[in-house]
């Protein structure tokens, strides 16, 4: 029972009262709740209207542009950009919403950086970036005299020379990217002083609360978890902070690892205090942050690259994560079936949110969550660094590098950051496929708890599963994480691109579920190191079959990646690779 | 097992946390600055805000950007 109790499940028979009762059922209304109101604020209540109205008038200067020129105008980017700077998370609730939900900023020397900045430190940064701006500005102010001259000379021919046609649209894409390079200096003179300490108490109390009623539904103590939960959301914060640091961020070494290595010192050295275990409610906090996570699920962002990205990032991905479950039960004999899942999805997938996904659905102990995302940490920092050094040592195109770096390396920072090393295509390309990629934790999360509950644990009791004994024995918040994943595509893609980006992307998720789901993971990750026993994780990499797994599966990773993107970019879609 | 005494507990705090924040905070450093290839890396970072600890793609402006530069390019027109 003990040992039971580590495992991310409920017990007992299916009731009414589950609804109302049980941790998945809890997490899901909880999960929702918080949707329906971001919804409600963005769309009803918020700018939905006046967006859909600006984007209109916005699409029509477009496609007049489009009709007069044979090449992207001046007039069709300035309308572009003008689409693009309306966001959600603009409005009176996305401000709102974005400051009581803040997380300690990044800092390099003093770690109070990331809480408290004066207004001299905030002036001291601006004019640091300053000159670097003037010169972009400059720079950006010569390249659109350029492009409006030469636009003009083609509008003079009527746009039928098809040299001055490519001379404008050259020096409109110079234009372009000096617009970009202003942009990025932009945001380095735009710093304001901040004090996050009164908005981190009232986000402490506003999660204690959230989370207190649904302990109190579920028959536990919350006056118990209350006490603990000050000492737990402590310990996510000086997660954020520790891990805030800019070379510690370099690595890939964040709030999420901090949080676990924080909590584990403590717990195995002077001990976690008992009257705060109540308050480790590890699994609460993950089941509500991936309903959550589940409106971030967009399966209309899969043909953001074509057929080529579809290729590289949903057929190898599954063909890896099978092969390595199977390679760790059949070769390494792997003793524990999750450990072995939970490591074939971080490792195939992406990294850590499809570990807290896969380790949920197979309802997974926290330590073999923990060990899965301290490999993937690891292997992530080295690939991130040796991945691009090998790709120029060898001269691979910037793009096949890029869906290699995509489809291989777990977390999607360490990607867009891998990609921009080896150059801007790679990153584009890079990216995008790890986005795609992304995507699949959903379909992950349900097939393995699918998989779990009529084959792994049937088998294991030595009996046939009925279709009642599925249903009891099913982790129910994923039906929550899939139904909030169908709602936003649907949504998002009903809303179109320019409207979606807006509401859905940039205010619903970006501006209110994704901030809170950011924070339930923090508190689930310090949880799991205040209620971990450094033996109890030694247990688990015995042998070091989890690292030999982890290696083994991304070997095969890397080749079938290769394969697969030179396949799919230069022999079978050459002209997708050509647009890019 | 025996509760060891909170002295004893506090110095193993003290020794484990020390540990772990000399490693990162001095060794890192000292290996970032001493490597050309990984100071040229941290300055790009650095630079471009990009950070390699956020793990899904809503929590990257990268891809965004990404996105919106592989929409327009695989466009017709």
């Amino acid at each position: 029972m003990a040992q039971e109790s580590n495992v991310v499940i409920d017990h007992g028979k299916s009731q009414w009262s589950d609804l109302w009762k049980k941790e998945d059922f809890l997490a899901i209304w909880l999960g929702f709740i918080i949707i329906a109101v971001c919804i409600l604020a963005y769309t009803t209540y918020g700018p939905k209207a006046e967006f859909a109205e600006k984007i209109a008038a916005a699409n029509q200067i477009q496609q007049a542009e489009l009709a007069k020129a044979p090449f992207k105008t001046i007039a069709w980017h300035n309308a572009q950009d003008a689409k693009g700077k309306l966001k959600g998370s603009s409005s009176a609730f996305g401000k709102f919403a974005s400051h009581w939900t803040k997380t300690p900023g990044s800092w390099k020397t003093n770690p109070l950086d990331s809480l408290v900045r004066s207004e001299a430190q905030a002036q001291a940064l601006n004019e640091k970036g300053m000159a670097k701006y003037e010169e972009a500005k400059a720079k950006l102010e010569v390249a659109l005299a350029a492009a409006v001259s030469a636009e003009g000379v083609a509008a003079g021919a009527s746009f039928q020379d098809q040299g001055l046609n490519d001379e404008a649209s050259a020096k409109i894409a110079e234009w372009r990217a000096a617009h970009k390079a202003a942009g990025d200096a932009k945001k380095k003179v735009e710093n304001k002083p901040y004090n996050y300490v009164l908005s981190l108490i009232g986000l402490c109390i506003f999660i204690a609360i959230i989370f207190g009623a649904g302990i109190a539904l579920m028959g536990k103590s919350a006056p118990a978890f209350l006490q603990g939960f000050a000492i737990v959301f402590l310990v996510a914060v000086l997660a954020y902070v520790l891990g805030g640091q800019a070379i510690s961020k370099q690595y890939g070494f964040g709030a999420e690892a901090w949080g676990v290595l924080l909590g584990m010192v403590i717990a195995n050295t002077v001990g976690t205090p008992k009257w705060v275990l109540p308050a480790c409610e590890v699994e609460f906090f993950i089941k509500t942050g991936l309903v959550l996570l589940g409106a971030e699920v967009l399966f209309n962002k899969i043909v953001a690259i074509g057929t080529p990205g579809i290729f590289v990032a949903w057929v190898v991905t599954p063909v890896v994560l099978v092969c390595t479950y199977i390679f760790g039960q059949t070769v390494l004999k792997m003793p524990s079936k999750t450990l072995n899942i939970v490591i074939s999805a971080d490792m195939s997938v992406c990294g850590t949110s499809a570990a807290i996904a896969t380790a949920a659905a197979c309802r997974a102990k926290k330590e073999e969550l923990t060990l899965s995302i301290g490999l993937s940490l690891v292997f992530t920092a080295i690939m991130m660094i040796a991945m691009p050094a090998f790709i120029k040592a060898v001269g691979i195109p910037e793009v096949l590098g890029g869906a290699w770096m995509g489809g291989t390396i777990d977390s999607t920072g360490a990607v867009a950051a891998a990609g921009a090393f080896l150059g801007q295509k790679a990153m584009y390309v890079a990216a995008t496929i790890k986005m795609i990629q992304n995507v699949m934790i959903g379909v992950t999360a349900f097939c393995v708890a699918v998989y779990w509950v009529t084959k792994v644990e049937a088998t294991d009791a030595g009996h046939s599963v009925g279709v009642g004994e599925i249903w009891h024995r099913f982790p129910k918040f994923v039906l929550g994480f899939i139904a909030a994943s169908i709602i936003f595509s649907i949504l998002d893609q009903n809303m179109g691109k320019d409207l979606g980006g807006a509401i859905v992307d940039h205010g619903i998720v970006r501006g209110g579920t994704r901030l809170l789901r950011g924070w339930f993971f923090a508190l689930s990750f310090a949880a799991i190191g205040l209620s971990t026993n450094f033996r109890e994780l030694a247990k688990y990499f015995k042998g070091g079959k989890p690292l030999i797994l982890y290696v083994c599966g991304q070997s095969l990773n890397l080749v079938l990646t290769l394969a697969m993107a030179y396949l799919m970019f230069y022999v079978v879609f050459p002209e997708i690779t050509a647009k890019i | 097992m025996t509760e060891k005494s909170l002295s004893v507990r506090l110095k193993n705090f003290t020794l484990v946390l020390g540990t772990a924040l000399a490693f990162v905070y001095l060794f890192l450093p000292l290996l970032t600055t001493s490597c050309g290839i990984l100071n040229r890396m941290s300055m790009y970072l650095d630079d471009n805000g990009i950070d390699p600890t956020r793990y899904y793609y809503t929590d990257v402006v990268q891809v965004k950007e990404s996105e919106d530069y592989l929409r327009f390019a695989l466009e017709e027109k």
